[in-house]
């Protein structure tokens, strides 16, 4: 469908379409895509913007009379007219780089007066590809029916970020990617999951339940929970309690914790002073323990500040009253952990009630850390002796600002993994409402980001940070609808696209995502169990 | 609309336009309507563009006779030399020729011939030759004895009753005049508002 | 080469001065000739019989009807005729090249009533050679037409032009047709010219013409009449000078020879006919039908040339009928309505005159027109033109 001809604009900031007569500035949309006619090549880009013209600025000042409908019609489209801003993106066929390998970033602009239509399902379907076993579907772009695809392969090759203002649909959109990676990534996720939304069961905005990973793909996902009474209550079917000891705690995993227990750098130096005095493994439980005396000898003999001792162990106090930290935990987590994840289930860590910040970052942290160290180790065994290397994992983090904003960011695991890329076969998944929170340098580290409506503007900058087209994005950013739509751009997709998200929560939304959907391929064995 | 009639004669000719005397008084066709003549090699296509009734002799001035008359055809009847002392003439802006089946929107190599009958066009005539507006532009930049826009108005008001469509047909005609007009809208707009017929809702 | 307006001021002062104590005695005068007008009606038959004995130094008014008469105009048929000719002429002249003149005839037919309809036409006709450019008579002896004869010559012309279109004119319609100027050939007055002369022009040409119109009267009621617009004639003033002379019978070398002033007739006399006519005749009315006593007058037998004066909106015109016309009182009447009725619709001239004499007009780049294309004409036969010096320094026009 004819939308108007190219007259103006450049590879930088886009070109301007003057609309055809007829076509109403009304009926376009920012974020829809359009296919531009070029002489050789066709081009694809996304509408950014919309405006008005007119010929004669005259026009603005005294404008015809339109109340008359056949003025209104004369000059609708000649000397008053509609332009749309378009951000070309890629180029597809009329080259033979498109033929052999698909579309390929425009380099250039269409030529003057080329003809701009709306997209259509083909052209989608030409640039993103189809539904296969590596492209899960993720949504449709505006006013179309096309499904869009992501590439779940290359999207784990790198860390990726969700972002989007509380309530814009985040959750619903973690699910799905993180259905789409148990189907098609062919890696392995870790999910940190601060509110038990993935898990078993979830709750939409309205209240009503949502299938969490496990009752979707029974046999491919172990729950693991920190807080017993809560599984109990909730009836969540868990496959491990999951326990931590002080001695597994290092002074590392008490200094992230910096932020939200107010340690001064005295603090941070003091704990690492015990550390060395007491030993890695047993220093916690020891400075929880030291009587008055004993407390004051250490003081004096480490140069310990008397507030900063009693802030340090008042903080290590909170952090006692959790009943999933003991002195030594039965059984090691970690290595049950490591025992799905290297046999590709997907492990849900719920926390039950104890999502509170300071938990959440401790064992998130602490576990991470030590599964990582593993999957070090193995990736360099597996480099070394030519054998198999680990599956590639993802963590699944929330709250990424507090783990990864710049204070902190060397310090966590996060900020290494996010660094290290996928050296070692780890990569992330960080959530987050406020990615203004989060480090630039992580933030560029970022392969693809998936956002919803952000209404900061320091939010709306640190996401697009270093993109091409970026104050063009940032107007369709800003215009998403408050739920159910995302802009999802970056290493994964082959140009950015402004999604309608699919739906998850209705038994229709159910059975296109079980284990019969994707790859068309019918699977049996207990099907009914799922529909709900 | 009429059925191409011969109603005058042309006594003056150049390339852009000729004026013709009509063979009756007031015969005048009306301002805007679209008449054919002939040229050297082909028809000639002109727009009315001024019409005058005036004596015969430029040094003669017409003097009014009226008072006890009830009509003008009164006047006429009791001075029966007024018929022979007066006549009626029109302008017509050239804007096309034609040979056999093809009709061109520009200007003919040589001017209408002296002499040549003056028809209005046919309806058929004018919606074929409508059919494309090319020529506006000659009507928009030429300087006429009559205002132009009244002219241009008076031209698509009345061709629009020779399509189908009469209403398209304006549209069309005012989008094009949208684009030849584009830095004087207020020219443009003068010209649509007289666009309008009676008919229109 | 200039104007000395200073030293004109004081004459132009002067004169106004002068004429306005001539007019308050022109008033009495012309009151004066009123009261004479009206005291010889009374005495009608007295006053006729003075007339034809006298011996006056003036052309005086013959009486054919009671002078005191005055008529208003009777109705307009529904359906009439007004023919009307008048020319113009470009005449040899002697510093152009070849021997020629040009008579151009204007002729105009408008038809009142229920098929009204003009016609006006425009007949030039070139006369060249000996035969056309002069007189002959049967003897040898030749005179030129240039001059006044020449004007004589299209005044005939114009006449036989008329009565052509005269006779073309179906039957049932009456017809007046007019002339401009008198129906008096007064340039053949006199001795000046030969008899063949004044036979060929007016008896054989004139009184031939004005024979056909009253031929026509088989077939339409048919007038013929002249128009004279602010005519400066005193017949009648004359005829009432008469009235008042002492002597009876009146003989002005006997009685006043040599005087011009203080005679008895003075006390009506300074005055014109019409002077006397505007004051005595209302709007649209006609006065008597008087005789005129030109000699020429003789020649015409029953085309004795009778006139009336007639009151218009804007002046008092004078209308000459042949002898036939005046003798029929309902011919008589349709002149007095038709040139009523004409000199209305061309405010205040016949308008077919008017028009027939618009038709006549050479304008002056026609003149030169017509020269030009006489030149070329002879020059292609290689007759050698000859120009005058003069006719040369006319046409170059230099500093």
């Amino acid at each position: 469908m004819r939308l108007g001809t190219v007259i103006f604009g450049s590879l930088m900031h886009g070109v301007q379409v003057k609309l055809d007569p007829g076509r109403s500035v009304e009926e376009i949309a920012v974020g829809r895509y359009v296919a531009i006619k070029g002489e050789k090549k066709r081009f694809f880009g996304m509408i950014t913007d919309v405006s008005l013209e007119a010929v004669d600025p005259r026009a603005m000042v005294m404008p015809p009379d339109i109340s008359d409908p056949f003025i209104a019609k004369v000059v609708s489209g000649t000397t008053t007219y509609g332009k749309i801003s378009v951000l070309p993106m890629l180029t597809i066929s009329g080259d033979a780089a498109t033929m052999l390998e698909g579309p390929q970033p425009a380099k250039t602009v269409p030529a003057h007066f080329s003809e701009v239509q709306l997209a259509s399902q083909r052209d989608v379907e030409l640039v993103f590809g189809p539904e296969d076993r590596q492209r899960f579907y993720i949504g449709t772009p505006l006013d179309m029916e096309t499904k869009v695809c992501i590439n779940m392969e290359e999207l784990v090759k790198r860390s990726n970020g969700v972002f989007g203002k509380s309530g814009t649909g985040k959750t619903f959109l973690t699910r799905l990617l993180l259905v789409g990676m148990l189907q098609k990534s062919g890696a392995v996720s870790l999910i940190f999951d601060m509110h038990n939304e993935y898990g078993w069961e979830g709750k939409s905005e309205k209240g009503h339940r949502v299938k969490g990973l496990k009752q979707l793909f029974p046999g491919k996902v172990a729950v693991f929970c920190l807080d017993e009474a809560y599984a109990r209550r909730r009836n969540v079917n868990v496959d491990h309690m999951v326990k931590i000891g002080y001695d597994e705690i290092e002074p590392e995993d008490i200094a992230l914790l910096r932020q939200t227990f107010n340690f001064t750098d005295a603090s941070i130096q003091a704990i690492y002073g015990l550390a060395r005095r007491f030993g890695d493994k047993k220093w916690f439980e020891s400075t929880l323990t030291l009587g008055e005396e004993e407390s004051k000898k250490v003081q004096k003999e480490m140069e310990i500040h008397d507030s900063t001792w009693r802030n340090l162990r008042r903080s290590l106090m909170n952090l006692q009253r959790f009943p999933f930290l003991m002195s030594h935990a039965p059984d090691d987590a970690v290595k049950n952990m490591l025992g799905y994840l290297e046999r590709g289930i997907n492990v849900v860590l719920e926390f039950g009630s104890y999502d509170d910040i300071s938990a959440y970052i401790l064992v998130a942290n602490l576990l991470s850390r030590r599964i990582y160290t593993q999957y070090r180790e193995k990736v360099d065994i597996s480099d070394a002796k030519g054998n198999k290397e680990p599956v590639p994992m993802v963590i699944t983090i929330e709250e990424a600002h507090k783990f990864l904003n710049p204070e902190v960011a060397t310090q966590t695991i996060f900020g290494k993994i996010a660094r290290e890329m996928r050296k070692y076969n780890v990569t992330m998944l960080v959530i987050d409402q406020r990615p203004s929170g989060i480090d630039e340098e992580v933030m560029s580290q970022l392969g693809t980001k998936i956002t919803c409506l952000l209404d900061n503007e320091r939010d709306v900058d640190a996401v697009l940070t270093g993109v091409a087209g970026k104050s063009e994005l940032k107007s369709v950013l800003s215009r998403l609808e408050s739920k159910q739509q995302a802009l999802i751009f970056g290493h994964a997709l082959p140009m950015p696209v402004v999604v309608k998200v699919r739906e998850y929560g209705t038994p229709e939304s159910y059975k296109e995502l079980g284990p019969l959907a994707g790859d068309g391929k019918a699977k049996t064995d207990k099907l009914d169990d799922l529909w709900g | 609309m009429d059925l191409g009639l011969k109603v005058a004669e042309v006594v003056e000719t150049s390339s852009s336009e000729f004026l013709a005397q009509c063979y009756e008084l007031d015969g005048a066709p009306a301002l805007g309507s679209m008449v054919r003549t002939k040229g050297k090699d082909c028809e000639i296509y002109g727009i009315v563009c001024a019409s005058a009734t005036h004596s015969v002799e430029p040094g003669r001035r017409i003097m009014a006779r009226g008072q006890g008359a009830q009509s003008e055809t009164d006047v006429f009847k009791a001075n029966p030399q007024l018929a022979k002392l007066l006549c009626s003439d029109f302008r017509a802006l050239v804007v096309g020729h034609g040979r056999g089946r093809s009709m061109y929107q520009y200007l003919p190599p040589s001017p209408a011939s002296i002499y040549a009958f003056v028809y209005t066009c046919k309806s058929e005539e004018v919606r074929d030759f409508t059919k494309s507006l090319n020529f506006l532009s000659l009507l928009i930049d030429t300087r006429l004895p009559v205002a132009t826009d009244e002219v241009i108005a008076a031209f698509l008001r009345l061709a629009s009753q020779t399509q189908q469509e009469p209403q398209d047909f304006l549209v069309k005609a005012g989008k094009d005049l949208a684009w030849l007009l584009s830095n004087d809208i207020r020219r443009l707009d003068s010209i649509l508002k007289r666009l309008r017929n009676d008919r229109e809702e | 080469m200039t104007l000395d307006i200073v030293q004109l001021y004081g004459q132009i002062e002067a004169m106004a001065g002068d004429l306005k104590s001539r007019q308050a005695d022109y008033i009495l005068r012309l009151s004066s000739a009123l009261d004479t007008l009206k005291s010889a009606a009374l005495n009608q038959d007295r006053l006729k019989q003075k007339i034809e004995k006298a011996k006056a130094t003036w052309l005086v008014a013959g009486l054919k009807e009671n002078i005191d008469i005055h008529k208003a105009a009777s109705a307009l048929p529904d359906d009439f005729v007004a023919v009307a000719s008048d020319g113009s002429h470009v005449d040899v002249d002697r510093h152009q090249s070849a021997r020629l003149f040009l008579l151009n005839i204007g002729l105009v037919q408008l038809q009142y009533g229920s098929k009204a309809d003009a016609l006006l036409l425009s007949i030039p006709s070139l006369y060249f050679g000996d035969e056309q450019l002069s007189l002959r008579s049967q003897d040898g002896r030749q005179v030129l037409l240039e001059g006044p004869l020449l004007g004589i010559k299209r005044s005939v012309e114009e006449c036989r032009y008329l009565a052509d279109r005269v006779c073309e004119i179906p039957g049932g319609l009456p017809v007046v047709a007019l002339v401009d100027g008198s129906l008096i050939m007064w340039g053949l007055v006199g001795q000046r010219y030969e008899d063949f002369v004044v036979e060929q022009l007016l008896i054989e040409g004139f009184l031939k013409q004005l024979d056909r119109f009253a031929g026509q009267n088989e077939k339409n009621k048919t007038a013929v009449a002249s128009y004279i617009s602010f005519p400066r004639s005193t017949d009648v003033v004359n005829s009432l000078r008469l009235h008042v002379c002492p002597y009876d019978p009146v003989d002005c070398d006997k009685y006043c020879k040599g005087k011009f002033e203080g005679r008895e007739c003075d006390r009506v006399g300074g005055l014109l006919d019409r002077a006397l006519f505007s004051e005595f005749l209302s709007h649209g009315e006609r006065s008597a039908v008087f005789f005129s006593s030109s000699t020429i007058i003789e020649k015409y037998g029953a085309h004795q040339v009778c006139f009336f004066y007639v009151k218009l909106d804007e002046e008092v015109a004078r209308v000459e009928v042949p002898l036939w016309v005046a003798d029929d009182q309902s011919l008589l009447d349709l002149v007095h309505a038709v040139v009523l009725d004409q000199s209305r619709k061309g405010f205040g001239y016949p308008v077919a005159l008017s028009e027939a004499h618009e038709q006549a007009v050479v304008s002056g780049a026609d003149r030169e027109r017509f020269w030009s294309m006489v030149e070329r004409a002879l020059n292609e036969d290689n007759i050698r033109i000859q120009h005058s010096l003069k006719q040369r320094s006319k046409r170059v026009r230099w500093i």
